[in-house]
């Protein structure tokens, strides 16, 4: 574990570049109790389904927990059922902290913008998933704090990072088994709908300062701003928010980044990146990139660091996480993780091997853990092409540090999935 | 275009999709199907759903 990512050094690591929406007030407070969070976004304006509606597509507001579905399309799948609103707290992603900064430390703002969605659906209530316990208890102490606290309702998940998927979510606090259902359903279907906590903390800055003043920053297609956890080799880890479409290279400089072999972004279903600074901070920067945005984590390998010995730490740990509910997964990530252990060891066949086991994995599951586990190795393998070739001809003399942050992997409940 | 869809958390690799339509289905290393992407007849899928032990199969639409 990397200690610049440790949680308890994390909480005064909130920063911004450019204005601050979200993260408004925090340099001034450690956590914005309701007094305080009135003084600082004022109170906030309570609109009907179709102007929300108006206002989340006019945003081209997208979910920040890392699929980026558009918030709008999700309301309008709901065909105005009222729906039970589930604010997925859960944070699942090792190396992303934007969440329960959120909740942490200005949890009204997020409770602002999931009881607004609920009442423009015409729901009583909202229930907040968490499993971060500073979180949880900042959440319900916020809720007694507010006159409408009576409506949130708090629940407790068990972690895991297949746990943490808006079905496995639902399934669990369903009391069922907290790992994705075997058919790829729509939530919205059943009347559900699950947004990221950024999301709805999102949507609240929205109904404050409206469409001009929400699409005011950010690029065209993706207005706003965003969320990101810079961890690994910088200076200033922590979580920063910032306009989307700023140029890496001002994240990296702003974070005080080590000379970078590599950086990935998205997080452990997300790509690697070669250290351009040019490459855009946004949905289609970072597709264009090669990569996607995920739920916003961008994390620097150093030169002075071995990155194919830290791709192979996260590639066990992958594995680790799999619910081991579907075959390709359960047997396909061990083995690619050992290929990719073998090859920083030094045995150049077991390239090859990674590449056959890549293929058999890719799209084989029943949620997107398989598909961002091949994401994430074969990315890696294709950017440190030049540690790859130094590993196969006797290594790179580099140490593995665990650059990258890892979570220790808790045993999901899926013995009985089926 | 009928479609033959795998419930990945049902399915144990038991095979027998594999043998009964060897020209469509192929197995990976750890005996889990791969569905050639190439049309088949409906009847022909319907079998391998019927004869799947752990109604992992199911014909969709699309």
């Amino acid at each position: 574990m990397s200690a610049a990512l440790d949680l308890r050094s994390t909480d005064a690591g909130a920063w911004s570049i450019g204005v601050p929406r979200l993260l408004a007030g925090l340099d001034t407070h450690a956590v914005l109790d309701h007094g305080a969070h009135l003084e600082v976004h004022g109170p906030q304006p309570i609109v009907e389904l179709p102007r929300l509606v108006e206002l989340l597509t006019g945003a081209g507001l997208s979910g920040r927990g890392g699929a980026g579905f558009p918030l709008a399309a999700k309301l309008q799948a709901l065909h105005g059922q009222r729906a039970r609103v589930i604010v997925n707290g859960s944070e699942s992603e090792p190396a992303s902290l934007k969440d329960r900064t959120l909740l942490r430390r200005a949890p009204h703002l997020v409770l602002d913008g999931a009881l607004a969605v609920a009442a423009a659906l015409g729901t009583d209530g909202v229930t907040v998933a968490v499993h971060d316990e500073a979180a949880f208890v900042a959440v319900s102490r916020a809720a007694a704090q507010r006159p409408d606290g009576r409506r949130v309702r708090l629940a407790r998940t068990g972690g895991g990072f297949v746990g943490g998927e808006a079905r496995a979510l639902v399934r669990g606090l369903d009391g069922g088994p907290a790992v994705p259902p075997g058919r790829r359903e729509h939530l919205t279907s059943s009347g559900t709908l699950v947004a990221n906590v950024e999301t709805f903390a999102q949507t609240a800055i929205l109904l404050r300062r409206g469409l001009r003043g929400f699409t005011d920053t950010g690029t065209r297609d993706e207005p706003g701003t965003a969320l990101v956890t810079v961890g690994g080799a910088v200076g200033r880890p922590g979580v920063v928010e910032l306009p989307l479409g700023t140029p890496l290279g001002i994240l990296l400089t702003a974070a005080q980044a080590a000379p970078a072999q590599a950086v990935l972004l998205g997080g452990y279903h997300g790509g690697w990146v070669r250290p351009n600074p040019d490459i855009r901070l946004s949905r289609a920067g970072a597709a264009a990139a090669g990569s996607s945005f995920g739920a916003g984590v961008v994390l620097v390998v150093d030169e002075a660091t071995c990155g194919l010995g830290e791709l192979a730490l996260v590639s066990g740990w992958l594995a680790r996480a799999s619910a081991k509910q579907c075959g390709p997964c359960r047997f396909g990530l061990p083995a690619l993780a050992a290929d990719v252990a073998a090859l920083a060891a030094g045995n150049p066949a077991a390239l090859g091997a990674a590449f056959g086991h890549l293929h058999s994995i890719d799209g084989r599951g029943a949620c997107s853990h398989p598909d961002g586990a091949v994401r994430f190795v074969s990315s890696g393998l294709h950017v440190l092409q030049d540690e790859v070739e130094l590993h196969r001809h006797g290594g790179c003399r580099r140490p593995v540090v665990g650059r990258l942050p890892l979570t220790p992997v808790t045993s999901l409940t899926s013995g009985g999935a089926r | 275009m009928t479609r033959l869809d795998i419930d990945w958390t049902r399915c144990d690799g038991h095979g027998l999709c594999a043998e009964l339509l060897p020209h469509r289905i192929t197995r990976d290393d750890w005996g889990f199907p791969i569905i050639s992407p190439a049309p088949a007849s409906a009847k022909e899928l319907k079998r391998a759903v019927t004869v799947c032990p752990a109604l992992a199969l199911r014909l969709t639409r699309s």
